[in-house]
C-alpha cells in the first residue's frame, strides 16, 4: 500500500501558511482548513513599520506567503471548516471535518461589490473583507443579516452574477484522509479589559498594540480615536497579560513591536513624545541591533509599569506609575495610550485538545514531547507550528512551521503501521 | 504575417460600471494584431475559462491580453488557460482595469482602461515562448563547521538520503568541547558517535574551503587538506561556523578569578576549584543587549551553583532576556531560589580587594549602590562572528550583517536562507543563539535543502534570462552585479568567453539586464523592447 | 501623453501597494500610468528618458524599502538610476524634480498613493 502522501494543516495563520508552503514544495499534498472565512490569520492585518529603511517587522512578508499558498495548485484551502473528529493513526488519520455555512462562497465570489450595493442594513450585513484579506471575498456578517435574523430579505443574493451566495445552506461534513496533522491554529489577544485600570474600553484613546496595527493598515497615518487629531503624546505600556499572575511567559513580540510603532509614530510625526513603560526590555535577535541606538534616542524609556489610567477633564489620559529610577510614584498625561498586550493561548484550545487528543500544558498553550524541538505532541503524528505552541514572532513561526512541515515528512515517509489493509 | 492576438475584457459581473465596454471593445478591435475581442463576466470561473478555452482554440490565437483584475492573484489561472488551449503560458500579458483603474478613480475611466489594454497590447506582441526543463542536481552537501548544529543538520540531511560533508577547520570536531553544549550538558559524544558511524556523512578535519564556484545543485568546491586539494561538487552549502566570545574587560588584576560562561560551566561540572565558592557574581546585558544566550546560560548556571554549593549569587543586569520558550519561567525559579538579581542601568565596576572579586553597581530598585566581594566572577561576553568570517563571506561572496554575522539583515531571507539559492545557515554563526529557535532553524534547512536535492532533479525555465554570446564582451559587470550569484562566465568557442546564467539560481530580478553596458542580455517578458513598447502604447491625449 | 505619469511599479512591493489601494477605495490622479517590473533594479535610465520623450509629465520609480528588497540591492540601483536621470535633465535646464524614487512596502497603499500626488502635484505646478 502506498504511504499517504497528504497533510492536513490547522490554522491559516502564518505559521500553518509557512508549514503548508514548505511541504507543497516537497511535493505533498497540502488541506489548509481555516476556522473563519478569510485566510491569514492576525498577522495578516498587521502594518508595514517602515521609517526611511524598512524595520524588518516582516508583515509584508506575511502578505507574500499567503498569496503564494493560496495560489499554490497542491494546496487546498478550507474556510469556514473545523475538525469535529479525529480517528486512525500516524500515517494514516481519518479527520472528519465541518464546513459551516458562510452563505459567500469564496470561490464564486468575484468582488464585483453589487451585493453590498443592495444590502439594506447599516453597517452592511455583506461587505468586502479587510484590504489584505485572501481570499479577497466578500464575506456576511450573520449578527447583522437580516434574513439569518429570521426576516424576508434575499437582495445580495439575487444581485450576485455568479450566484456566489447562497442561504439555506447546511453546515457540511467531509472526511480527509491523511498521513500528518500540524496544528497552527495561533493565538488570542489578551483581552485587556481584564486589567480594568487601564481604562481598555473605556477610554477611547487606550488601545492595544493590535488595534494601533489595524489603525495603520487601514488608515496610514495616526489619528486620535476620539477625534481624529493627531497624537502629541504617546505611551506604550509593556507587559499587559504577559509576565504576570496566570501569564507566567514572556509574549516576546511586544518589546520590539512597540519599538517599531514608536519609530514609526516619530517618523510621521517629529513633533511627537514617545514613552514606553517597561520592565525589562528585549531588544535580542537578527537584525534589531541596528534600530535599537536610533530607538534608545528618539524614545524616552521608564522602567515601572503603570498600574492605573485616568481620563482628565480635558481628555487626556492620566498615567500613573512607579518610577523606579526615581524611587517615587509619578503621574504623566499622554493622548493615547498603547497597551501592548501579549499573546495568550485561542480560547478554543480546549475544544481541539480534546478532540485531537493532545495535551494542554500549564500556561495554556498545546504542550510538547520534547521542550526543545517544540513540534511533537503527545500524540504520533500530530505536530504543532507557531503560536498555538507559544508565544513567537512572524520570523520564528515561519521557522516553527518549517520545522513541523520537516517532522511531518518524516511520518509520511516511515512504512504505514501494521494491521492497515492494502 | 502579424501576431494574432485574442483580447477578453471583464467586466466583473457586472459590477464595473465606469467602464464603457461597448466602446472600449469596439475600440480595441481596431488595433493592429487584434483578431479578436471578448467580454466576459466573470473570465476567473470555471464556466469563463471553458469558454476562454474554446475561444483561443477555435480563433486560432497566438497571444492573449485579459483585461481585469490584478494579475497578481489571477494571472496564474490565465496561464494554465493558455497551456489548456496549447499556448505557452508566457504568451500572456495583462492590463489591470480593475484594482489600477476602476476601483480608484471617479468618473468614466474608458479612456485610461482602453491605454492600459493598448499597452499590454503592444507587450504580448513581441512576447516569446519560454519552456521548462529539467537539471540534474548533486545529490551532496557540503557542511562547514562542526558544532552542534552543524552535526545535527548532516544527520538530518542523511535521514533524507542525501550524502553530506562535514568539514571542519580544526582537528577535531567541535560539538561537546563548544559553550552551548557545555551550558546545557549536553551530551555530545553521542551525537559525535552517530556522525562517525553514519555512512552518509564524511568528515573532514583540518580542512577548509579554497575556492568557490557553480550555482545551487553544482557548486564547485576546492576543498585544500593536509596540503592536498581536491575538486568537488555540492548541491548545496550550509554554513554553520559558530560564533566566539570575548570577555568585556573587566580589569587585568582580578585575574583568574574573572571567568567565561564555559569556564563556570566546566568548573561546575569538575569541581575544579580548591573551596567552593561561597559568592558568585554574574554580568549580564550591558555591552551586548542584543543576545539571548547569555541569560540562560547565566540562569542555568546560577541555579546549578545553588543547588551544587548553595553559594549567595548575584546577578548584574540591566534586562533579563526572557523572550525565549521557558526562560521566564527559569528566571522565576531563579529568585525562588535565592538568586539575587541587581537591575542596573550601567555596568557595574570591578576591581579585586583582599583577594576577592569586587563588583560595584547600583541597585535601580534600592537606589543605593551595591558592593559585592565575590569568589568567582562570570564577566559580560561579547557575542561576536566566528574568526574568519568575514573572509569566508568574501570568498564565498555572501553577506553578512553589520555585526559581521552571517546572513544579510532582510526579512526576506529569514530565518535560515542566504541570497544566493542553495547557500543556508544554521545556529549561533547568525548572530543571536537560542536552542530552541536554532532546532527549528535546523529543521528547516533540512527540509528546504530535500525539497531542492532530493529528486536529483529540479525544474525550471529554460533559458528566460539568457545574454546573446554575439553581443556579450565579458566585462564581468552582470556577474559582480547579480544578487544572487547566478552568473559565471563559460567558453562557448575555443576562445569566447560568455555571462551564462544558471536557470535554477536566478531570481528573475532583471539586475543584469538592466546593467549589461552592451545590452546583451535578454530577459523574457521584460526585455528592454517589451518594456518601451508599453510607453509608446500610451496615447498622448 | 500630455500629464500622464508613467510609475515603474515592481511586482514585490509597489504593484501589490497599488492593488492594495484600489480594494481599500483610496483615489488618486486617473493620469497615472503603471508599468510593472519584476524588481525596480530593472528599471534602466533609457526607459526613464523615454517615457519623458513620449510626452509624460513625470517618472515615478517604486521599489522596496531600503534592507527590503527581495533582490537585495535592486532598490538601491534603481534610485542611482533615478538621480542620475535627474541629473541629466537638469543639465539640459529641465526640471530634475519630474523623476522620483520611492520605497514602499506591498502592504503599504496610502505610501502609494502619496507618492503619485506628490509627483502630480510637482508635475501640476504652473509655468511647467
Amino acid at each position: 500500500m502506498e504511504n499517504n502522501n497528504n497533510v492536513l494543516v490547522v490554522g491559516s495563520g502564518i505559521s500553518g501558511i509557512a508549514s503548508a508552503l514548505e511541504l507543497a514544495n516537497a511535493g505533498v499534498n497540502v488541506y489548509l482548513l481555516e476556522k473563519e472565512a478569510l485566510v491569514g490569520g492576525h498577522s495578516a492585518s498587521f502594518c508595514c513599520k517602515a521609517t526611511d529603511i524598512c524595520s524588518q517587522c516582516s508583515a509584508c512578508v506575511v502578505s507574500d506567503k499567503v498569496k503564494e499558498a493560496i495560489t499554490d495548485p497542491r494546496i487546498t484551502v478550507l474556510t469556514g471548516s473545523t475538525i469535529k473528529r479525529l480517528r486512525g493513526e500516524a500515517g494514516d488519520f481519518h479527520v472528519e471535518v465541518v464546513r459551516r455555512p458562510l452563505y459567500v462562497n469564496g470561490e464564486r465570489c468575484i468582488a464585483c461589490g453589487l451585493c453590498t450595493g443592495v444590502c439594506p442594513t447599516d453597517p452592511k450585513a455583506i461587505h468586502p473583507p479587510f484590504a489584505e484579506a485572501l481570499p479577497f471575498s466578500f464575506v456576511l456578517d450573520d449578527g447583522l443579516c437580516l434574513r439569518i435574523k429570521g426576516e424576508r430579505c434575499d437582495l445580495c443574493r439575487t444581485s450576485c452574477p455568479t450566484g456566489a451566495i447562497e442561504f439555506d445552506l447546511k453546515a457540511k461534513e467531509e472526511e480527509l484522509n491523511v498521513g500528518a496533522v500540524i496544528v497552527a491554529t495561533g493565538f488570542d489577544v489578551f483581552d485587556a479589559r481584564e486589567k480594568g485600570s487601564l481604562g481598555y474600553g473605556r477610554y477611547p484613546n487606550v488601545v492595544t498594540g493590535l488595534d494601533l496595527e489595524h489603525i495603520f493598515a487601514r488608515e496610514g497615518y495616526l489619528r486620535l480615536p476620539t477625534d481624529g487629531s493627531e497624537p502629541k503624546n504617546i505611551a506604550f505600556i509593556q507587559c499587559v497579560g504577559s509576565r504576570d499572575e496566570g501569564h507566567g511567559y514572556c509574549s516576546q513580540v511586544c518589546c520590539k513591536y512597540a519599538m517599531r510603532l514608536a519609530g514609526l509614530i516619530r517618523y510621521q510625526n517629529p513633533d511627537a513624545r514617545v514613552t514606553i513603560f517597561y520592565i525589562d526590555l528585549q531588544t535580542a535577535g537578527k537584525g534589531f541591533a541596528q534600530f535599537y541606538e536610533k530607538y534608545r534616542q528618539d524614545i524616552r524609556f521608564v522602567r515601572g509599569v503603570p498600574v492605573e489610567i485616568l481620563q482628565t477633564a480635558s481628555g487626556e489620559l492620566e498615567v500613573k506609575f512607579e518610577d523606579i529610577s526615581r524611587g517615587r510614584v509619578s503621574r504623566d498625561n499622554f493622548d493615547l495610550v498603547v497597551l501592548s498586550v501579549g499573546i495568550s493561548p485561542a480560547k478554543n484550545s480546549w475544544d481541539l485538545a480534546r478532540i485531537l487528543g493532545i495535551n494542554l500544558a500549564d500556561d495554556g498553550f498545546f504542550d510538547v514531547k520534547d521542550p526543545l524541538s517544540r513540534n511533537e505532541t503527545n500524540v504520533e503524528g500530530v505536530f504543532l507550528a507557531g503560536t498555538c505552541q507559544g508565544p513567537k514572532d512572524i520570523p520564528d513561526s515561519i521557522g516553527h512551521g518549517i520545522a513541523a512541515a520537516s517532522k511531518a515528512m518524516q511520518v509520511l515517509a516511515k512504512p504505514v503501521g501494521r494491521g492497515r489493509a492494502s | 504575417m502579424e501576431t494574432k492576438v485574442g483580447v477578453f475584457f471583464c467586466n466583473c459581473g457586472g459590477a464595473i460600471k465606469n467602464i464603457d465596454f461597448d466602446a472600449a471593445l469596439r475600440e480595441v478591435a481596431r488595433l493592429p494584431g487584434v483578431i479578436s475581442v471578448n467580454l466576459d463576466s466573470s473570465l476567473c470561473l470555471e464556466e469563463g475559462k471553458e469558454r476562454m478555452v474554446s475561444s483561443i482554440r477555435d480563433e486560432k490565437m497566438e497571444r492573449v491580453v485579459v483585461a481585469g483584475c490584478s494579475p497578481l492573484l489571477k494571472e496564474h489561472i490565465f496561464q494554465g488557460i493558455l497551456e489548456k488551449a496549447g499556448l505557452n503560458k508566457h504568451l500572456l500579458s495583462m492590463a489591470n482595469i480593475r484594482e489600477q483603474c476602476s476601483w480608484v478613480h471617479d468618473g468614466d475611466v474608458t479612456a485610461k482602461a482602453v491605454d492600459l489594454v493598448r499597452m499590454a497590447i503592444n507587450r504580448v506582441l513581441l512576447l516569446q515562448p519560454v519552456e521548462t526543463k529539467e537539471t540534474a542536481v548533486s545529490k551532496e552537501v557540503l557542511v562547514a563547521g562542526s558544532g552542534f548544529a552543524a552535526l545535527n543538520v548532516a544527520l538530518q540531511l542523511s535521514h533524507l538520503g542525501l550524502r553530506t560533508t562535514v568539514m571542519e577547520e580544526g582537528p577535531v570536531l567541535r560539538a561537546g568541547s563548544e559553550e552551548p553544549a557545555a551550558v546545557y550538558g549536553v551530551d555530545a559524544s553521542s551525537i559525535i558517535a552517530e556522525v562517525e558511524a553514519n555512512e552518509n556523512v564524511e568528515v573532514l578535519t583540518s580542512a577548509r574551503v579554497m575556492t568557490l564556484e557553480g550555482k545551487v545543485g553544482g557548486f564547485g568546491v576546492r576543498i585544500k587538506k593536509a596540503g592536498k586539494e581536491t575538486f568537488r561538487r555540492y548541491g548545496a552549502i550550509v554554513l554553520a561556523t559558530g560564533h566566539r566570545t570575548e570577555i568585556v574587560n573587566p580589569g587585568a588584576e582580578a585575574g583568574a578569578s574573572v571567568v567565561s560562561q564555559k569556564a563556570f560551566t566546566d568548573i561546575l561540572r569538575n569541581s575544579s576549584l580548591e573551596r567552593e565558592p561561597r559568592t558568585v557574581g554574574f554580568i549580564l546585558d550591558f555591552s551586548d543587549e542584543n543576545s539571548r544566550f547569555p541569560t540562560l546560560a547565566t540562569l542555568n548556571s546560577a541555579l546549578a551553583a545553588k543547588k551544587k554549593w548553595g553559594s549567595e549569587i548575584y546577578v548584574f543586569y540591566k534586562s533579563v532576556k526572557v523572550d525565549s520558550e521557558g526562560v521566564e519561567r527559569l528566571y522565576q525559579q531563579a529568585r525562588d531560589s535565592g538568586v539575587v538579581f541587581v537591575k542596573s542601568e550601567t555596568a557595574p565596576k570591578i576591581g579585586v580587594e583582599d583577594g576577592r572579586v569586587k563588583v560595584e553597581g547600583r541597585d535601580v530598585f534600592a537606589g543605593e549602590d551595591l558592593v559585592l566581594a565575590c569568589d568567582v566572577l562570570v564577566a559580560e561576553e561579547l557575542y561576536l562572528p566566528a574568526e574568519g568570517t568575514e573572509t569566508f563571506s568574501s570568498l564565498l561572496n555572501v553577506r553578512t550583517d553589520p555585526k559581521g554575522f552571517w546572513q544579510d539583515d532582510n526579512v526576506h531571507l529569514y530565518p535560515v536562507g542566504s541570497e544566493k539559492k542553495g547557500i543556508f545557515f544554521v545556529g549561533g554563526c547568525r548572530g543571536d543563539l537560542d536552542p530552541g529557535r536554532m532546532l527549528a532553524d535546523i529543521s528547516g534547512v533540512a527540509m528546504n535543502i530535500g525539497e531542492l536535492l532530493s529528486a536529483g532533479k529540479v525544474a525550471a525555465d529554460f533559458e528566460r534570462v539568457k545574454a546573446d554570446p554575439q553581443k556579450c564582451v565579458a566585462c564581468l559587470t552582470c556577474i559582480r552585479v547579480c544578487p544572487h550569484g547566478a552568473i559565471q562566465l563559460v567558453r562557448v568557442e575555443s576562445s569566447k568567453d560568455v555571462a551564462q546564467i544558471s536557470d535554477l539560481a536566478c531570481d528573475a530580478c532583471g539586475v543584469c539586464a538592466a546593467v549589461c553596458p552592451a545590452k546583451a542580455i535578454a530577459f523574457q517578458g521584460y526585455r528592454d523592447e517589451e518594456i518601451l513598447a508599453q510607453i509608446e502604447a500610451i496615447k498622448r491625449s | 501623453m500630455n500629464g500622464k505619469i508613467v510609475a515603474f511599479c515592481c511586482e514585490n512591493s509597489a504593484y501589490p501597494a497599488a492593488d492594495l489601494a484600489g480594494k481599500l477605495g483610496l483615489h488618486y490622479s486617473e493620469n497615472l500610468r503603471i508599468i510593472r517590473v519584476p524588481c525596480a533594479g530593472r528599471v534602466d535610465v533609457i526607459h526613464i528618458l523615454k517615457a519623458l520623450e513620449n510626452g509624460a509629465a513625470g517618472v515615478l520609480v517604486l521599489g522596496c524599502e531600503e534592507g527590503a528588497c527581495r533582490h537585495i540591492t535592486g532598490n538601491t540601483r534603481a534610485k542611482e538610476r533615478v538621480e542620475y536621470s535627474s541629473m541629466l535633465l537638469r543639465e539640459i535646464n529641465l526640471d530634475g524634480r519630474v523623476v522620483a524614487m520611492f520605497n514602499l512596502s506591498p502592504n503599504a497603499p496610502h505610501k502609494f498613493v502619496k507618492a503619485v500626488n506628490d509627483i502630480g502635484n510637482i508635475t501640476a505646478e504652473p509655468g511647467r
